[in-house]
This record gives structure tokens, sequence and C-alpha cells, in this order.
């Protein structure tokens, strides 16, 4: 009871601040959610930061829905206070994925941005950070997107030791070796 | 005169953690300037790997996260499902996964010990305390069968009941730790070299610790209580008694100190776990793996770790397998802009040390 009231009470709080933001409480546990444009990411995170008590960021993460064209960008707020974690998200265009720097925010933030930059080729606006995080002179695209083939980049990047023709494929192997048909559950996943 | 700044680089091979990571330190003299780091040494592509798996056999992947303590990672996972799904959790696999929790978290501390002690170059205390962590290894050997990756806690529950005889197999194992850490006081929080080296090094002050974005013991080592499992309980935590040490320092000492407490902690969730468990399932049984769909949406569950605050983030699109997981180490904080902030104007022969009480596990930050 006391959550649900703590709860309305961001909620009315936000949503007075900033008109458009299109909130979602229908989660049984201590959780709140809110989608907004991106324009206004900074200065929601601002509020909640300073205003609302949610001074822990927790996570920052990144989807693509390729079928939509679109790349979600998901902020997980935590408030020691309030005890209630907030889910901030926001939609930007997959063909040119440009948001606003927030490590002056949180001092974090400025890894998770560049693991995103490289990863799905998110271009964050005054990013202060050396180009390379974890790939090394990656010359592909980003790859952690849902059209980056592992298996066709890796067949055309790299080559098959001679002598190991016969590893390419576990079970067809043992098939052949063995004289025992593939399960039948077990079909869908071999070549 | 100015002396000339020299570029050192300090690893990707560390004696004390675990995985590769490498800090470019910038020193003027044998005090650091400027430290950079730079991490691309374990990167595996896990993420994009569950994407082409089905909702279970992540499993084989979660446990590789964070070698040393796999077991949260495993729990926030399947409890991130649980959230996603709506799925019931009996509660006897509610205290079984708490006492597998501390049971990992006493053998992360132990791995610690080693660690933060070899950082000084004081060894026999690693001889000790990882000689000791493999009574727990035996332990999870006989419950789960495998001594370090477990795969033991997955939706639903727990993937077995603990055999006959094995909470007495705990208590006896438990008995034998509170004798024994009385011998590493000895060894280690007595040792003057030991205060010597860690008393005013690496300072987190109080004030930047929230700012900063530190998590677990190492914020608890600056003054400011706040753990997970008391802040957002999960699986039966708010039904167990037990307190959260913190330390005022802020330094090397302190986070010491609140592992040393920490451990003892430990020992006492396990006893009240296996006076309290209750008897009765132990899983929830999900449906066929292969064909087990969740619900649109997304979930994000966090657990407190010897490290602090590991999370799992997944998004499903309603089909078999995960759209996203997306995984929070504390060390992707600690490691990382902290310990470039905390190095800055301290010694050579500390950064070892320093990295070590942040936690740092380089493994989670590049999954």
């Amino acid at each position: 009871m006391q959550e649900k009231k703590i709860k309305n009470k961001i909620i009315k709080r936000v949503k007075t601040n900033f008109k458009d933001a299109r909130d979602r409480n229908d989660f049984k546990y201590n959780r709140l959610d809110f989608s907004v444009k991106k324009e206004i990411i900074p200065s929601v995170l601002f509020y909640l930061k300073d205003e609302m008590g949610f001074i822990h960021l927790s996570h920052i993460s990144c989807v693509d829905w390729l079928e939509e064209g679109e790349l979600e960008v998901v902020f997980i707020l935590w408030s020691p206070e309030e005890k209630i974690k907030v889910f901030v998200r926001t939609r930007l265009d997959r063909d040119n994925p440009v948001m606003d720097n927030l490590d002056m925010i949180w001092r974090q933030a400025n890894t998770y941005e560049r693991e995103l930059r490289e990863m799905y080729g998110i271009q964050f606006t005054g990013l202060e950070a050396p180009d390379e995080f974890i790939l090394e002179d990656w010359q592909g695209p980003p790859p952690m997107r849902r059209d980056f083939d592992t298996e066709a980049y890796s067949n055309e990047t790299y080559f098959h030791r001679p002598g190991r023709e016969d590893a390419e494929d576990v079970r067809e192997t043992i098939t052949k070796r063995s004289g025992e048909d593939i399960p039948d559950f077990a079909k869908k996943y071999s070549r | 005169m100015r002396e000339k700044a020299t570029t050192l680089y300090f690893g990707p091979q560390h004696p004390g953690i675990t995985g590769n990571m490498m800090i470019r330190l910038k020193v003027e003299g044998d005090t650091i300037v400027k430290a950079t780091i730079e991490v691309g040494y374990l990167h595996r592509g896990f993420e994009k790997l569950q994407e082409k798996r089905n909702w279970l056999q992540s499993f084989t992947l979660l446990c590789r996260f964070c070698v040393p303590e796999p077991d949260p990672v495993e729990e926030s996972y399947a409890r991130a499902v649980e959230l996603l799904e709506g799925r019931e959790v009996p509660e006897r696999a509610k205290y079984i996964r708490v006492m597998m929790l501390e049971l990992a978290r006493m053998g992360a501390y132990m791995l610690w010990y080693g660690g933060q002690n070899a950082s000084l170059g004081l060894y026999t205390m690693g001889q000790w305390s990882v000689g000791d962590r493999n009574y727990i290894l035996d332990l999870f050997e006989e419950l789960t069968g495998g001594r370090i990756y477990h795969m033991y806690i997955w939706p639903g529950g727990v993937r077995r009941d603990l055999p006959e005889g094995f909470a007495d197999k705990v208590l006896r194992t438990m008995d034998y730790f509170e004798k024994r850490l009385k011998d590493y006081d000895d060894l280690m929080f007595s040792s003057t070299i030991f205060r010597k080296r860690t008393q005013g090094i690496g300072i987190i002050p109080k004030e930047k610790a929230v700012e900063w974005g530190v998590v677990g013991p190492v914020l608890r080592g600056s003054g400011i209580h706040s753990d997970i499992r008391i802040d957002d309980p999960y699986e039966v935590y708010d039904k167990l008694d037990f307190i959260v040490p913190t330390e005022e320092g802020g330094d090397i000492w302190s986070r010491a100190l609140v592992r040393r407490q920490e451990v003892r902690q430990s020992i006492h969730i396990i006893r009240q776990v296996i006076e309290k468990m209750p008897q009765g399932e132990y899983y929830n049984r999900i449906p066929n793996p292969l064909k087990w769909a969740l619900p649109k949406g997304d979930a994000y569950a966090r657990t407190e770790a010897v490290r602090g605050e590991v999370g799992m983030y997944i998004v499903s699109d309603g089909s078999i397998h995960p759209r996203r997981t997306h995984f929070r180490g504390a060390a992707y904080v600690h490691a990382i802009t902290l310990l470039e902030n905390l190095l800055v104007g301290e010694n050579i022969s500390d950064v070892a040390a320093i990295m070590n009480s942040l936690g740092t596990c380089p493994p989670e930050i590049e999954r």
C-alpha cells in the first residue's frame, strides 16, 4: 500500500514536469517505467537524480528492435530512500542513432556509453573517451546489432585450419563415425 | 627540477586478480599522475551468443561471467526470468539459493584474502585461505557436481535437492571456518606490514562514493550503509537476521575490515538458513526448454555479490530466445572510472593492492 502511494507520487511529479512522458505502473514489484523522447533524457535523468532521490545508476542498456528500425536505450535507476527502481527508456533512429552524453550526471555512464558506441554504433554527443573500448582495430559493423551475423563474419574473416575439417559440425562427425542418426530434436541445430 | 613523466604498462597479467586487463600509468618518480584502463583481452561475446540460445542454454555461459563467484550471476538471471514470466519459486528452493549464495560469498572472500595479501607480498595468507576454500568447493561438488561452475540455481528453483547429511556437513564446515578465521586475524589483521601498507591508501571519500557509483563492500568501507540484501531484499533475506558492517575510513584497510566481518555474517546466515529451511518442493518445473517462450517484456534483477551489485537485464520478444541479455557487474564501474580516479597520486607499489580492494574482475567488464 505504502509502495503504491510512493509510486503514484513519483509518476505524478514526473508527468507534471514532463508532459509527454508515458508511464507504466502495473508491476507487482518495486518498479516504475517511463518512456520519453530522446531530447529530454538529460533533463528527466537530472530531475530524477537531484529532485527525486534516484541517485544510483544501476544500468544502461540498449536493445535493437531491427524490425521497427529503432534502438531502445534503457536507464535503470535506484532510489535508496524510496526503495524503488525506475526504468527510463527512449527510442533512437537505427540509421542515425545520436543522443546526448550523460557522464556529467553519473561519471560511470562514460563506460556504458563507450560500450554502446562500440557495440551498437550509438553516437553520444560530447563523449570524451578513447575510441576503442573492448574491440581492437574493429572494421566491421557494430557487432551487437541484430543484423550482424557472427557466423558469416567469422567464415569470411578467418580460415579453417587444415586437417580440422571433420570437426566443423560435431553432430555430423559423430554420426559419420558411429553410424547413428542425429536425434530429431537436434536436427534443426545441425547445418 | 621537474621530473619527466614515464609511461608504465601495468598488466595485462596480474597475480592477484582473476582475468586480464591493462593499466597504462603515467608516473613521475614513483607517483602516478594519470591512469588509463585498457580492457579487451577477455571479450567472448557471451551476450551475443545468448541471443542465439534458448533461455535455459544460457547457463553454461552465465557462470563464466565472473569465475571466482559465479552463483550471483546465475541467481540474478534466474530471478530476472522468473520476474518476467511470473513464475513462483518454492520456499525451500529460496533457502537453498541463499545458502549457495552465501557459500559462494565465503569462497570468493577466501580468494580475496589470498589476492589482497599477495598484492602486498604476503603470500602465506593465500596458501591458507585458498586451501580452506577447497572445503567449500567440496560442498559445491557434492551438491552440484561442479567445484567452480555450478549451473545449480535455475529458473523455477534449484537443480536438485540437498543430499542426505549435507546440512550437517555444511554446519561442520562453518564450525571449522569460525575457528580458522581467528588464525586469519592473527596473520593478516594483526600484521604491522598489512596495516601500514593499507591504512590511508586508496581513499574513497564518503561524499564522493555515491557520486562515483561505488557499490558493495567498497561503499560500506566508506561508511555508507547499503546492501541489496537489506535495501531491495530478494529470496528470503528479509526473513534472516544479519548485520551489514560499515567502516568509516574509506581506505583499503577499512574495506578489508568490512570483508572480515562479512565472512562472519555469511557463517551466521548459513546457520540460520539450515535451521529455518522448510521441507517440500525445490523446483517449480519449467515447460520443455526447447519450446519455452517467455512473454514479451523486460526485467532487471540484481544481487549482492562480493564485489557489489551485479544485475541481469533481460528482454524478451515473446520467442524462445532472449532478445537481449545485458549483465551489469560491479567491476564495470569500480575497475574503470573509479580506479582511474583513485590511482592518481598513489605510489606504483600500491596499484595492485588498490585494484584488489575494489574487487576488480575483468571478465565481468567485457563478458
